[in-house]
């Protein structure tokens, strides 16, 4: 009788779980979510089971959201981003490791030498070191490095990795803490057309964003991954220039995540 | 001389009366301003904060950076200066991970559980089965505290109560009654080990073993003598319990169940058992919890038994698939990660009524 029991419980228990795994299984789109994870930055884009995670905030708020866009039973992310070794980008990705399978992983190649970061250094098993010029695809997504040319020595933003990212004719340009110099410099040789989303570099700071790669990207959306801080971020003088060029402004602290999800031709928001 | 009554009233006060000496007597001095360097091995588990971790060491206080992570049963050495109950400043100067194989059996099931299920999942797994509450993440911790529904994930007696029963049912099966008493012992105690010796595990092992006893010796026990002897014998062994909130909820929703869980239970008769069992008693519970609660944190869920009722029945299963698959993991992943999906339908509606 109560052998009975346990195996209807177990029966129940294993198709609920196939149900679950069936309703919440992939789509066919693109899913970029910028996540909401305070100060810093944790760009997560999902296509199917194929996985680009491009910095992990500063804290395992990350863990939130990679939880609630991927399915529960996908541990593995087929590529990791670090644009560069600053805490707000790099510390949440410590607890990432622990805890999914992390095909690939790219930095610029600059490292810090505190604590945390040789904690993230040990977990990750083999890193690549990538400038300019790489390209790397997945069934309908392309990842380009845009940036660094060059490396700066001593410097942490000048060194920032920028991709673009294109899924059919859907383009977003994901610029972590990029400069203005190296972002007036990509606008000069822009080569890629209009794109549809920009993050917006540097959580909304003067020392990032400028008119002339607006100018030549003219993005629909520009996403500001931004939280409580005491920096200033966003300045004025980005929100002023976004609104000038007639583009539309979502910040994750005001959102929450803010995913945008394209089927290769036209995109929606959700937040 | 002195007649029974007296004599057990003498006993009562002398004890008291010990308690408050120990208490004070082993209470650490430490001067505002002094340096201290403290090695000591973790006994408690930390607790992780966004961007720093909390630890006590010898009765102070302690915040470090969150890395390197420090574990229950760690050894660390700290470096700090003393300011009001607090180590500010502090150091971390070594941590060496405890080689026992309970402390690493542990590390390895938790670990287990967070490479096969999302967040919240793999900690709720953690804390219902090992108690281990250190990585849950804040926001959903938070909701948790909202809605009531903490204490099942943090070390408590409920978790050492499903053990011991389920021990009981299990060794029924190839021992008579009367051979129960050191197995069962060893039962609990591992467990309690294992999930960290925290004032509610350990009141609910002292518990349990004092009824496994009193059965064994053919003796009726109450449940009141049992709780108040489980009570002073704890703080005798460790006077500084009576500065801990948790040892209070401990003893005081116990005090309640036993006092309040018949009667509501009866008068619940309407309700179908599924339902009833965890509403009266949570209810019952409520009863002494709540308004310790409220003087402590200010706030109280006016719904938090019925969310208990609604999520309380999950708590058996998943101890019992969330046990058996982390144990089956450490040897067959992939058998492992089976079991364990076979937990998420359960996790997923604890999750969603925790969010509500």
């Amino acid at each position: 009788m109560k052998t009975w029991k346990y195996l209807f419980g177990f029966l129940i228990l294993a198709t609920a779980a196939i149900w679950l795994a069936v309703f919440l299984s992939p789509d066919k789109n693109l899913h970029l979510v910028a996540c909401d994870v305070g100060e810093g930055d944790a760009i997560l884009a999902t296509y199917k089971n194929f996985q680009i995670l491009t910095d992990g905030g500063p804290n395992n708020k990350v863990l939130d959201c990679l939880a609630e866009y991927l399915p529960f039973w996908d541990k593995e992310i087929e590529l990791v981003v670090l644009t560069h070794p600053d805490a707000d980008h790099y510390r949440g990705l410590i607890e990432v490791l622990g805890r999914y399978r992390v095909d690939k992983f790219l930095t610029n190649g600059t490292e810090v030498s505190t604590s945390d970061y040789q904690v993230l250094r040990n977990w990750v098993g083999s890193k690549e070191n990538i400038k300019e010029g790489v390209k790397i695809r997945a069934g309908k997504i392309r990842l380009d490095t845009l940036a660094p040319k060059i490396i700066t020595p001593d410097k942490t933003n000048e060194n920032s990795i920028v991709t673009l990212l294109t899924f059919g004719s859907f383009k977003a340009v994901l610029t972590g803490d990029m400069v203005p110099a190296v972002g007036d410099a990509l606008a000069q040789n822009w080569s890629f057309g209009h794109v549809n989303y920009i993050k917006v570099p540097h959580h909304g700071s003067k020392n990032g964003l400028t008119e002339n790669l607006l100018k030549a990207l003219r993005p629909a959306v520009g996403i500001i991954s931004v939280g409580k801080n005491n920096y200033g971020h966003p300045a004025q003088e980005t929100l002023k220039i976004l609104s000038d060029y007639d583009i539309k402004i979502l910040r994750t602290d005001e959102a929450g995540d803010i995913e945008v999800v394209s089927d290769g031709s036209s995109f929606w928001i959700f937040h | 001389m002195f007649t029974k009554k007296l004599k057990k009233k003498l006993l009562f006060i002398s004890l008291v009366v010990l308690i408050i000496f120990r208490f004070f007597a082993t209470q650490p001095h430490y001067l505002d301003g002094q340096n201290l360097r403290i090695t000591a091995r973790v006994f408690q588990e930390p607790i992780r904060y966004s961007f720093k971790q909390s630890l006590n060491l010898l009765g102070l206080k302690i915040y470090l950076p969150l890395y390197p992570e420090i574990s229950y049963g760690d050894r660390v050495i700290v470096e700090g200066e003393v300011k009001g109950g607090e180590l500010i400043n502090a150091k971390l100067i070594s941590v060496t991970e405890n080689k026992n194989w309970l402390y690493s059996l542990r590390e390895k099931i938790i670990n287990f559980y967070r490479s096969v299920l999302p967040e919240p999942h793999a900690s709720l797994v953690a804390g219902i089965v090992l108690g281990s509450k250190s990585q849950i993440p804040a926001d959903f911790w938070q909701s948790l505290k909202n809605s009531g529904l903490a204490h099942v994930v943090v070390a408590s007696g409920m978790n050492v109560t499903f053990v011991a029963s389920f021990l009981m049912s299990f060794l029924a099966v190839f021992l008579p009654r009367r051979r129960f008493l050191l197995p069962a012992f060893a039962g609990i105690w591992l467990y309690a080990l294992l999930a960290g010796l925290d004032a509610p595990i350990v009141r609910a092992a002292v518990m349990g073993s004092l009824a496994f006893l009193a059965q064994r010796l053919g003796k009726v026990a109450a449940a009141w003598r049992i709780l108040l002897i489980s009570a002073v014998g704890m703080l005798l062994v460790k006077p500084l319990w009576l500065t801990d909130l948790g040892f209070y909820l401990s003893f005081v929703a116990t005090g309640s169940l036993i006092l309040f869980e018949k009667p509501i239970r009866e008068r619940l008769a309407a309700i179908p058992t599924f339902f009833r069992e965890g509403l009266a008693t949570s209810l019952a519970a409520q009863i002494g919890v709540a308004p310790i609660l409220f003087v402590t944190f200010g706030q109280f869920n006016i719904w938090s038994p019925f969310l208990n009722a609604l999520v309380l029945w999950t708590v058996p299963p998943v101890m019992i698939i969330g046990a058996i698959g982390g144990l089956v993991g450490l040897v067959l992943p992939q058998l492992g990660e089976l079991l364990l999906y076979l937990v998420y339908p359960l996790t997923w509606w604890f999750v969603t009524i925790g969010r509500l």
